[in-house]
């Protein structure tokens, strides 16, 4: 369709809500409140900029945030699958913070913007390693942003989930230090029951 | 919309494909349509609401629920009128339950009605020609809202049909073939409100163009395409339209176009889905598209038109006598000339004649209606079309397909999800045809598409793969059967198709965890690996673990496939040769390999090189082969961590690669050897590296066509030529080469132009001479019966298919070349 002319049918090749709302807190509020939307590793948009004629930073993107991966996913797989849109220029892994480990999201670069779109259109939504992935335009990536940004060292979102995601370390891991903590204190009161138990035989 | 998963498909402006899981919205939606239908006769908006308190209760919701619910008060917010049109508009047709007449006339009503409304008569104006090229199955739909506003406001018709014709003339002066045989076939469902012959005219005046450029070369594709428009059309005007003129002015026309459409065309042997043995003739080899279309338009006007797969929505059932009367008196208008530019031009795509081909056609009982039916390809005109078109959209594609059946004639499919096996038990005179074969076919027919379909073929997967999470009990055993026949044919299959299936199939069962009968192929995994379909079993479970991890595939295949994932394809990193003691040179390969680690200057690492040379030449072996293979090798250990790894490790040692790649084609295939040797477990690690190889020029890609096709570096006595992965390699790189070169073509750089021609020239030339003489029988180690084992015939069948691949991409080279390439 020609543009400006909205099509009967939506785009899967736009960026997502999460981008736009995104940049529009960041404008707001100066200080930001990283990772609040369940994302890391994201944009850190140069806050002097903000007040120059909006020029569409995903205009010609040729990056992609690829989400939703699991821990153990690797480099070849993620190459495997996002080369049937194109072939990939850079691929950056994004790790945890202090143990330099896949942390389940990665930043995709094609040579061509289209081949960007692509990606959006064909695979973002799709199954790798039999985990249903996202895709998000990016502006392109920039050195820090390959680390997770939550409090232990991966993504926020995998800090207080509380369901079991066994390719993202199970529990959320505030959650699991929480419950790490709890069964420490079990465990010791535990040890006073048997000693109970001792006194009694 | 990335984050689709959270989010519903289609909703707000979507309109189609929207709707379906959450109940909420439903109710919202249903209760949304029931306030704009005020407007319409007690009878029909009673009937209305009757069927969505059926339809809560159907979902198990108590009407207490709804009678308490505050909610619907709220909701009962009434959008803008042109809001609520367009929005009906677009959901035409989408919904079973609904019926044709009542949608049309309701939306025409309020058309006719509010024919001051300047935004819903610009909304309208606007609408109508987009959804026409948006959402082709409907094109019949809206014209039948057009007929009956037509019969209430003749006056309305006038600005719509100068808005059509003028964007036809657009389209046509922009090469854009698709749209305007788009608009064409909305017009001639508008032909009974044509004056004069209507639509015919302009078939002609196209009909003569064809006709010009036909003569003018028998290579000439514009021609083909504007035949095949005229013969997509005329079904359309006589379904709108049956009248013994327009039976007369069709069989006129039709007279006409046989010339054109039955003579086969030049370029159909290049596009041929098969690649049958000498001697035996190609399953399809009478199925072009145009020549099947001529026959089954002839067929349908020797019975009287039934045409009886086509909706007519414009058609009132009798207690509607009285719209019907209307629409059979509604005044008549002339249609704008549409004039055709002085010279046609063939629009951003290529054009290439096209072949009929299905993967259910060949069955004992019909699923698919017969190529000799038109059903067979009007049907599929306008899948494709719809497949094509929204690209943008793979849910709302997939939906489309779910739903075909409701934008066809009733009866013209039996019911969604039928079992195969039901289809025998069918009386004789209903359709046994499975809407879910007819849209997995149209999927397949792109994907085999030669030389290639519109869109990147992980388009039509991401179809494939939508459709089937939609619809899995109906779609998944079509496309059980679809992978059945595709795998016993494969051995006829044109070779690149056969390496697009696989890449399917493998990515389809990535998506559907891996699972599959391979039990109904246990007999051929003793096959030869050289047979085809064994062929193609190895490289599906090569591709299947590439996308997920030995050990994992291997949970999911049956005992006897075990042995053919090997306990080396289950390391993730490949052992280094130069850590055993025995392997020649193995001092120096740990030392190199300490060395890169460290990362140390070149400086530190040229005295072991110079070693290993030294050694070399004592031993009377090639120096800087031998110094390249450790080096090269060690370079994969280091890096053998993940891509990244290497890359870095190639990013940094790339000057001395460069080097030695440049110093004898000797050591330019060694580093070629020991990648894929490191990495012979894992050949898509090694195909990346290679890749990324290619594009520092450490090595070349005749290097690479050398390695694979002649040096037997690939496996020996021909075998090379039955891998999957080694086609992969070959078939990248060539890519990659015409891929540039086209770029620096079109991007109008002159310089360099003619040495990249030449090169890739001598590429094709490389290939051809390698590959002929493997297809003829003559190459030295196919003659030689001592080390052969009985398997001549197999290489050269492979040599045969692979010829017929690179041939073809040899050949559309040269004609794009031909067409962009500015005199020099």
């Amino acid at each position: 369709m020609r543009p400006g002319v909205r099509s009967t049918v939506d785009r899967l090749d736009a960026p997502s809500a999460y981008y736009h709302s995104r940049n529009n807190k960041r404008r707001r509020n100066d200080l930001g409140r990283d990772g609040k939307d369940g994302r890391d590793g994201d944009i850190d948009m140069a806050d002097a900029k903000v007040d120059e004629p909006p020029e569409d930073p995903l205009k010609n993107a040729t990056t992609l945030y690829v989400g939703n991966l699991s821990f153990y996913t690797t480099e070849e797989q993620v190459y495997e699958l996002f080369s049937k849109c194109g072939e990939i220029k850079r691929l950056v892994m994004g790790l945890d913070r202090f143990q330099k480990t896949p942390c389940g999201f990665c930043f995709v670069e094609y040579y061509t913007h289209q081949d960007a779109l692509d990606c959006m259109k064909y695979i973002g939504g799709t199954k790798l390693d039999e985990r249903v992935i996202r895709t998000d335009l990016d502006p392109g990536f920039e050195e820090g942003r390959q680390y997770g940004r939550g409090k232990s060292g991966g993504q926020v979102r995998d800090e207080y989930r509380d369901d079991f995601d066994e390719g993202r370390g199970g529990l959320g891991r505030a959650i699991q230090s929480e419950r790490m903590r709890e069964s420490e204190r079990n465990r010791e009161r535990d040890n006073h029951h048997e000693d109970d138990y001792g006194r009694l035989r | 919309m990335a984050d689709y998963d959270r989010r519903q498909p289609g909703g707000g402006g979507g309109g189609s494909g929207g709707g379906g899981y959450n109940s909420r919205k439903r109710r919202y939606r249903a209760s949304g349509s029931s306030s704009s239908f005020t407007s319409l006769p007690v009878l029909s908006s009673g009937a209305v609401r009757r069927r969505i308190v059926g339809s809560r209760v159907a979902d198990g919701l108590s009407l207490d629920d709804d009678e308490y619910d505050r909610r619907p008060q709220r909701r009962r917010y009434d959008a803008p009128l042109p809001v609520r049109i367009r929005k009906q508009l677009l959901g035409l047709a989408e919904s079973p339950l609904r019926r044709w007449h009542e949608e049309v006339q309701s939306i025409a009503q309020v058309i006719a009605e509010s024919h001051e409304d300047q935004e819903l008569q610009t909304s309208f104006l606007d609408l109508v020609p987009q959804m026409v090229l948006e959402q082709p199955l409907k094109i019949p739909f809206v014209a039948a809202v057009v007929l009956v506003v037509n019969s209430l406001k003749p006056a309305l018709l006038d600005p719509l049909l100068a808005r059509i014709t003028s964007v036809t003339e657009e389209r046509a002066r922009e090469g854009e073939w698709r749209d305007v045989k788009l608009y064409l076939k909305f017009l001639a469902c508008l032909q009974s409100c044509l004056e004069g012959d209507g639509l015919f005219p302009v078939l002609d005046e196209l009909f003569s163009r064809a006709v010009d450029l036909q003569t003018a070369s028998s290579d000439d594709t514009i021609g083909t395409e504007l035949v095949k428009i005229i013969l997509l059309t005329i079904p359309y005007i006589l379904a709108a339209a049956p009248s013994t003129e327009s039976e007369q002015k069709a069989a006129e026309l039709m007279d006409k176009t046989d010339i054109i459409a039955s003579e086969p065309h030049a370029l159909q042997i290049l596009i041929d889905p098969y690649h049958t043995e000498k001697g035996t003739e190609s399953p399809v080899a009478n199925s072009s598209l145009i020549g099947l279309l001529q026959k089954q338009l002839q067929n349908e006007a020797s019975n009287g038109w039934p045409l009886s797969c086509l909706p007519r929505p414009w058609r009132m059932p009798l207690e509607e006598i009285e719209q019907q009367e209307k629409l059979d008196n509604a005044q008549k208008h002339a249609l704008p000339t549409i004039s055709l530019p002085e010279k046609v031009t063939t629009g951003p795509r290529p054009l290439f004649p096209e072949i009929y081909y299905s993967v259910y056609i060949h069955q004992d009982v019909e699923s698919v209606p017969p190529a000799s039916n038109v059903a067979s390809s009007v049907i599929r005109d306008a899948l494709l079309d719809t497949i094509n078109v929204l690209h943008f959209n793979r849910n709302v594609t997939a939906r489309f397909l779910i739903d075909a059946d409701c934008y066809f004639a009733p009866g013209t499919f039996i019911k969604r999800a039928t079992p195969f096996d039901r289809l025998r038990d069918m009386d004789g005179d209903r359709s046994s045809w499975k809407p879910e074969d007819v849209a997995v076919d149209a999927v397949f027919s792109q994907l085999f598409q030669l030389p290639t379909p519109e869109h990147k073929l992980v388009y039509y997967h991401s179809v494939l793969t939508e459709a089937c999470k939609i619809a899995p009990a109906a779609i998944a055993p079509s496309l059980g059967r679809a992978i059945r026949y595709c795998y016993q044919n494969t051995y006829r299959l044109d070779l690149e198709l056969s390496y697009r299936f696989l890449d399917w199939f493998t990515h389809h069962l990535s998506n559907f965890g891996f699972m599959w009968k391979w039990t109904e192929w246990v007999e051929d995994v003793n096959l030869p690996d050289m047979h085809p379909c064994k062929s193609l079993i190895l490289g599906a479970l090569d591709k299947e673990i590439r996308l997920s991890f030995a050990q994992r595939i291997k949970g999911t295949l049956p005992e006897p496939y075990q042995a053919l994932i090997g306990p080396e394809k289950e390391q993730d990193t490949p052992e280094f040769k130069f850590n055993n003691e025995h392997t020649p040179f193995s001092a120096e390969g740990k030392e190199l390999a300490a060395l890169l680690k460290r990362k140390v200057p070149d400086e530190e690492i040229q005295p072991v090189i110079d070693r290993i040379h030294s050694a070399a030449l004592d031993q009377s072996i090639d120096p800087l082969v031998t110094s390249t293979d450790v080096f090269m090798t060690a370079v994969c250990w280091v890096g053998s961590k993940s891509l990244s790894h290497v890359l870095a490790c190639i990013e940094r040692t790339k000057d001395r690669l460069l080097d030695a790649g440049a110093a004898s084609e000797a050591a330019r295939a060694q580093i070629i050897t020991a990648v894929i040797n490191y990495w012979s477990a894992h050949p898509g690690v090694a195909i990346s590296i290679i890749e990324k190889l290619l594009n520092y020029s450490i090595v070349t890609p005749g290097a690479v066509i050398d390695w694979a096709l002649v040096g037997d570096c690939a496996g020996p006595y021909g075998q090379a030529l039955s891998k999957a992965w080694v086609f992969e390699l070959v078939f990248h790189t060539v890519v990659k080469v015409t891929g540039r070169l086209r770029q620096v073509v079109k991007g109008g750089v002159t310089e360099g132009v003619q040495e990249e021609i030449t090169a890739m020239r001598e590429l094709f030339k490389t290939m051809d001479d390698a590959l002929v003489s493997w297809a003829q029988g003559t190459k030295d180690q196919l003659m030689d019966p001592v080390v052969s084992d009985g398997g001549e015939d197999l290489v050269k069948r492979w040599g045969e298919r692979w010829l017929r691949v690179f041939r073809r991409r040899s050949a559309i080279e040269e004609a794009f070349l031909n067409e962009n390439q500015t005199p020099t």
